[in-house]
């Protein structure tokens, strides 16, 4: 039985004549919690839109649990939980009504949505906004409830973009914490993020995507091997493998 | 005061503007040749020379008219000097839809509030920015005009101080408007804390009550016999309000005209007084309420219980359901939606006050027609304003729709749901108007409500099919939710449907304005039920053109 939770198979994507992916071959297995990295632009955005059927490949294609995603787009956004990093949430509703909105759309059973919905809210210290408009809600409410609405409908694979972005202490270790948890239920999880600490201490592997290639892919260990940097930590090892290890120079230079 | 920032801020404002009217016509990362800017106001003001020139030329072919010269002779400066207050009113007006129509959410001129810009540049900015455009076309239209005319009736010096005049009224009316802005800003914070849960309710409504106000004060103005009155009569009306400072501008003109020299210094001086005190007092309330934040509205408390799915007993998917009541909470909460169910109501004030204004003698073409007027016209016109902006609305929040695993055909039939729903809905009541007010047979009530059914089909497809294909989903400065040349397209498809439909009945309209000489070929429910063929045809054409439309809009994903 095949393993993989997503497959990319040789998959290109174009804009123009930036190529925004570049033959790609990806496989993260079901339970794995991936670390997507890479500088701005390098193309983490587009695959992660091309594993949702947003963007479709110019060749190649792409698998998510089993199904074909150019053919059947609905049905994988019915197994993924995708949360975006400036999540576009409708403002004119209430925390509550956006999330009841989610669960019906997920044709969530009302007894279940309520349980959950009660839940999340307590869990990431919602109560008492959860009946405001979300136009009120700070941005780090705003990327509470985009969680939130990714984890609600209990998916099998979560695209999470930035994550942590916003949020505070409390509130990111319970997501990183219920991250591992879900790992353990089989559920796959693919996070793009800049904060490599987050990377490093949630991810079971790691990709470094660099102008639309996978640069680099494995383990912190064999990262690690691969940049001969043994016993540096992601940071480092991502400077000297895209190639932007001349901050130091950098830095001087804008002192002066 | 720092001009250079001011001419930075306005630079901004217009381009965040303009940005909106299409990205394909202006290229921001080329250097833009300056003359473009300017290319509109050059066009209006040639266009506003020719008119001159043209009414000149009439001016004086009518010399061996001598009464109709005289007539022109003793009018024409009363309108130059009424023309200050005219601006004043319709620039007032068009900034003021301007402001509601912006986006309470998003608004772009807040970026300069951390920068090191003053109150005083940011107001003054704010006051000349909504100047341009359409406000500064129409003074620069009307100005090339009478300058160039009153060469012709020797009226030159007045139509200059006219122009002038009307610069400053344009200011007046803009500074007014930002002062109702951030007065509005703050009044509603306040009445949104002190009605609690009501609040969303109560800027419904409240707007709603707002633009029916302005509109019946605006269509008894501008009206029938009211509009020619208007214009006649706003010279010596402002010598009866000579109190209110908005007519100061006018009555320097009038004075001056009259060699009544002292009276007009004053005036001038009280005009120039009162509009750096508007600029003031804008800047004074910028400064207390301009970076003010609304209390958050809170729509409920206590623990959540999920709704159960009332949509749903009509057959509606949860998937659908939840797209109607998600919509629903958007055109009843979001004050730039709310307008689609006031243009109903516009449309039934303005045929309820022309027959209020009309002689007594209007006979049953003309109730017929007013009774057509009443009951087609908002019902359509609520379908194609619903069809247009029912996807456009979606702004950048239409990410939610592309993530989420609603399919195409989920997508249109609750989309469609809505807009026939609440079409129908109103329906009723302007039949009920129309019944009331012009008295029309059993018989054309019931054939006018049939068709006014199947147009909301036909119309409601069209317009939902051309607002997926021409959605825009800006938001900053104000969404604009459908791109402009969609619209036509759109308004053009639907008046050619919306006539199809109606064709049956050309016939009777002819034997009802000619009389009895032409004699209807067609039994009327025989008409009727073509008719309903045509719409019914038509709907389901564009039903299935709307789904195609959106299964690409679902797979590209453009944001």
């Amino acid at each position: 039985m095949n393993n993989a939770a997503v497959e990319l198979t040789n998959v290109i994507k174009r804009y123009g004549n930036i190529v925004a992916v570049n033959d790609m071959n990806l496989t993260i297995k079901q339970g794995e919690i991936f670390g997507l990295l890479g500088p701005n632009g390098s193309g983490k955005s587009t695959t992660m839109k091309m594993l949702l059927g947003l963007v479709q490949p110019d060749t190649g294609f792409i698998r998510v649990q089993g199904l074909d995603v150019q053919r059947d787009a609905v049905a994988v956004k019915r197994l993924v939980g995708y949360a975006a990093e400036s999540s576009h949430l409708y403002e004119f509703l209430t925390g509550i009504e956006f999330l009841d909105f989610i669960g019906d759309i997920y044709k969530m059973e009302a007894e279940e949505k309520k349980t959950r919905i009660n839940e999340y809210i307590k869990a990431l210290q919602l109560e008492g906004r959860e009946g405001d408009m979300i136009s009120s809600y700070s941005s780090g409410m705003k990327q509470k409830i985009a969680l939130i609405a990714a984890f609600l409908h209990k998916p099998k694979l979560l695209v999470l973009d930035e994550p942590l972005a916003g949020l505070d202490p409390r509130s990111a270790r319970i997501i990183k914490d219920f991250l591992q948890q879900l790992k353990l239920q089989g559920v796959t999880t693919i996070m793009s993020t800049h904060i490599l600490e987050i990377a490093q201490a949630v991810c079971d592997r790691i990709g470094i995507i660099y102008q639309g290639k996978i640069l680099a892919l494995g383990t912190m260990n064999e990262l690690q091997k691969m940049a001969m940097l043994p016993s540096s930590g992601l940071e480092d090892i991502f400077l000297k493998l895209t190639g932007t290890d001349d901050v130091k120079a950098m830095v001087e230079e804008l002192l002066k | 005061m720092n001009w250079k920032t001011v001419r930075h801020l306005i630079g901004v404002d217009r381009k965040s503007s303009r940005l909106l009217r299409g990205r394909n016509i202006i290229r921001y990362n080329v250097k833009r040749n300056a003359f473009y800017n300017y290319l509109f106001y050059v066009i209006v003001t040639a266009a506003g020379l020719a008119i001159g020139f043209f009414a000149g030329y009439l001016y004086n072919l009518s010399s061996a008219d001598a009464t109709l010269q005289t007539l022109i002779n003793e009018y024409y400066p009363s309108f130059l000097i009424g023309l200050p207050t005219i601006v004043l009113v319709f620039i007032f007006i068009f900034t003021i839809l301007q402001q509601i129509q912006r986006s309470g959410v998003r608004f772009s001129r807040q970026v300069p509030y951390w920068l090191p810009i003053t109150w005083e540049e940011h107001t003054m900015a704010s006051i000349l920015a909504e100047l341009l455009g359409f406000p500064l076309l129409t003074i620069a239209l009307i100005s090339s005009a009478i300058i160039v005319f009153s060469l012709y009736v020797g009226q030159i010096l007045l139509a200059v101080g006219s122009v002038l005049a009307m610069l400053g009224a344009a200011f007046m009316a803009s500074a007014t408007t930002e002062i109702f802005r951030i007065l509005q800003v703050r009044f509603i914070g306040s009445v949104y804390k002190s009605t609690g849960r009501a609040a969303v309710w109560v800027r419904f409504i409240g707007s709603l009550i707002f633009f029916v106000v302005f509109y019946v004060i605006y269509f008894s103005i501008t009206t029938g016999t009211g509009s020619l009155f208007f214009l006649q009569s706003v010279a010596s009306a402002q010598n009866v309000i000579w109190f209110v400072p908005f007519v100061w501008l006018g009555l320097t003109l009038s004075s001056l005209t009259l060699s009544l020299w002292l009276q007009g210094v004053v005036f001038f001086v009280a005009s120039v007084l009162f509009i750096s005190s508007l600029y003031l007092l804008a800047t004074a309330l910028n400064k207390r309420y301009g970076l003010y934040e609304p209390p958050a509205i809170k729509i409920s408390t206590g623990t959540y219980v999920p709704k159960t799915g009332f949509i749903g007993k009509f057959g509606f998917s949860s998937i659908q359901s939840a797209l109607i009541r998600k919509d629903l909470k958007a055109f009843t909460r979001r004050r730039e939606l709310m307008f689609t169910f006031i243009m109903p109501i516009v449309f039934m004030i303005f045929p309820i006050m022309s027959s209020l204004n009309a002689s007594p003698s209007q006979g049953p073409p003309g109730t017929l027609f007013w009774f057509v007027y009443t009951t087609l016209f908002p019902a359509s016109v609520m379908a194609v304003s619903l069809g247009s902006f029912i996807t456009g609305e979606e702004g950048q929040s239409v990410w939610m729709i592309y993530i989420s695993p609603i399919s195409a055909e989920d997508f249109i039939k609750s989309k469609y749901a809505f807009i026939v729903f609440f079409t129908l809905a109103i329906l009723p009541i302007t039949t009920a108007v129309g019944v009331i007010v012009f008295h029309p047979s059993i018989r054309a009530t019931i054939v006018l409500f049939l068709e006014s059914v199947f147009t909301t089909f036909a119309i409601g497809a069209i317009s939902l099919s051309n607002g997926i294909k021409g959605a825009d989903f800006n938001e900053v400065p104000r969404p604009r939710m459908m791109r402009p040349l969609w619209g036509i397209v759109n308004f053009l498809m639907c008046t050619g449907v919306a006539c199809a439909i109606l064709l049956p009945f050309i016939p009777y309209a002819l034997s009802l304005f000619i009389g009895g000489s032409a004699n209807p070929f067609m039994d009327l429910y025989t008409a009727t039920a073509i008719s309903g063929v045509i719409a019914a045809i038509s709907s389901v054409v564009f039903y299935k053109v709307a789904l195609g439309n959106a299964k690409e809009l679902l797979t590209k994903a453009e944001l």
